[in-house]
């Protein structure tokens, strides 16, 4: 029997330790030993995308990522995209355009979708495609999805820009 | 999955001193997308596997020396090679083939080292690379050997590397002026599955006529190949239509598919024809600038 070791990362901003085996993935790690819940095995392969955490910033599938290699690395789930009180604009976009059915696939849709507007603000549905091909729906929302992304990135550029006026009126007031 | 242990050394030495011994339950782990596939289906129980991650700072550069060459490091990701404008500007059939490999996901953690050395017929770079000469260079504590990719590549899932060898570098020449290159994938099942053949092709013309060729083929073979029949004929010629389709039927007769779920020896040798004609036809078809392209 492989022994326990202690990680220590940032779990949505928040540092946080525990005590891992060498072979267990990242999903069940973060499933056991902080109940987030929004990363899910599914295939457990990097096909279908429902497992989706980011790891210093960058999206990767949590089934094939070891969670011991996760020590001193920044780690995000969907569970810090936003809170009840306040969701994300992809979180907002994703239920007005009611981008989910059974909404399995969801949390990883919002994060793919997340980082694809941080690389892409203005993608077309082709990009958009291409991006999120790795990620599966079952019960196949694509175009109600595929709208959300496009709404999503309406709502970033609009909160964008009300940022750049907000910053250019309080340099013209100082 | 098997219970093992991890061990994440600081330095190459260290990696190469824990990896020096002949027990095929010890071995290194970059990012780890193919051997975890292995192990959660048990067709790999390790005992103890050696993390390159913390060398990535050492073993990750992407450039280009004096003389042109282009070196990549092991520990590159196949998405930093992707987005980086260094590649781009070497081949652009590179970050074009990187973009269909997979998804986003798996090119964030895949690397470089582990693409070539897990020996899969079926990856996506190794015709291109072996289109271009590749070398790739193999350390362990004895020392360091460049071994071209031909040679690397010895078998399905087999390579050259040996008890305790790591990748540490590969070497592309530089591409003499004036060449176009493609690479065509045929998927068979869905769009962004894996391969069921790949065709790299890069052509140099001179005066409407072949100076240069070099044609790969992968995945529908046991390990990618050079087609030297298909390069010799082609040198010399003008690329009509007749010589192209020739290329392609010669192509045919130098291969030895092998039956999978993707198809059979036989299917699979009729899309290879057809891919490795398309791929010419592509680069004969682009203007100067062009660089050709990567199609499905
Ligand atoms: C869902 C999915 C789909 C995929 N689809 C495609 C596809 O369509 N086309 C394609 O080309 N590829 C595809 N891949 C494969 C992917 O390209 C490889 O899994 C990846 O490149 C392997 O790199 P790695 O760093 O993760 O290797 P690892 O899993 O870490 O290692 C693979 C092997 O290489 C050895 N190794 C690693 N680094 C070194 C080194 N520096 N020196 C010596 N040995 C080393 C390891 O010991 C192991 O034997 C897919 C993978 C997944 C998970
Ligand atoms: S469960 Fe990880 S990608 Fe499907
Ligand atoms: S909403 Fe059910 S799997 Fe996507």
């Amino acid at each position: 029997m492989a022994e326990y070791r202690t990680i220590r990362f940032r779990l949505n901003g928040r540092p946080v330790e525990l005590a891992v085996q060498p072979h267990e993935n990242l999903v069940e790690a973060l499933r056991r030993g902080f109940q987030m819940y929004s990363v899910r095995e599914s295939c457990g392969q990097g096909l279908c995308g429902c497992c989706t955490v980011y790891v210093n910033g960058k999206a990767v599938s949590g089934c094939l990522y070891l969670a011991a290699l996760v020590d001193g690395c920044d780690v995000q789930t969907a569970e810090g995209l936003g809170t009840l009180q306040q969701l994300s604009p992809v979180q907002e976009a994703f239920i007005e355009c009611e981008g989910f059915q059974c909404g399995f696939c969801t949390p990883g849709m919002i994060m793919m979708a997340t980082q694809l507007l941080q690389e892409n603000p203005n993608p077309t549905d082709e990009e958009i495609k291409h991006y999120m091909s790795g990620n599966l729906c079952r019960c196949a929302a694509y175009p109600e999805i595929i709208a959300a992304v496009h709404r999503a990135a309406e709502k970033l550029r609009a909160s964008k820009e009300t940022d750049a006026k907000a910053d250019q009126a309080a340099t013209v007031a100082g | 999955m098997n219970a093992f242990d991890l061990i994440q050394p600081d330095t190459l030495e260290e990696a190469l001193s824990l990896l020096n011994t002949d027990d095929p339950l010890v071995r290194p782990l970059a990012g780890g997308t193919a051997l975890m596939l292995m192990m959660k289906s048990k067709l790999y129980a390790p005992e103890r596997l050696v993390s390159l991650q913390r060398l990535k700072p050492s073993l990750d550069k992407v450039k280009v020396d004096e003389a042109g060459r282009l070196h990549l490091g092991p520990l590159a990701t196949l998405r930093e090679l992707e987005l980086s404008p260094v590649v781009a500007q070497f081949s652009p059939v590179i970050p074009k083939a990187l973009r269909t490999l997979s998804n986003v996901r798996v090119r964030n953690v895949a690397t470089l080292g582990g693409h070539l050395a897990h020996g899969d017929p079926h990856m996506d770079l190794p015709p291109i690379l072996l289109a271009l000469d590749a070398q790739v260079r193999v350390s362990s504590e004895a020392g360091h050997r460049d071994i071209p990719l031909s040679e690397f590549l010895t078998g399905y899932y087999s390579t050259a590397l040996a008890p305790g060898e790591l990748i540490t570098e590969v070497v592309v020449p530089p591409l003499p002026q004036g060449t176009r290159g493609t690479y065509v994938k045929f998927t068979a099942l869905s769009a962004d599955d894996w391969p069921m053949a790949g065709v790299a092709a890069f052509v140099r013309l001179e005066d409407g006529q072949i100076s240069d060729a070099r044609v790969a083929v992968s995945a529908a073979t046991e390990r990618p190949v050079r087609l030297h029949e298909v390069e010799s004929f082609l040198r010399g010629q003008r690329p009509t239509d007749e010589v192209l389709h020739h290329a392609g039927e010669l192509a045919g007769t130098q291969i030895h598919p092998l039956a999978d779920i993707r198809g059979s020896s036989g299917y699979k040798r009729e899309i290879v024809k057809v891919c490795v004609r398309r791929s010419l036809q592509q680069i004969a078809q682009t203007d100067h600038n062009g660089d050709g392209g990567v199609t499905q």
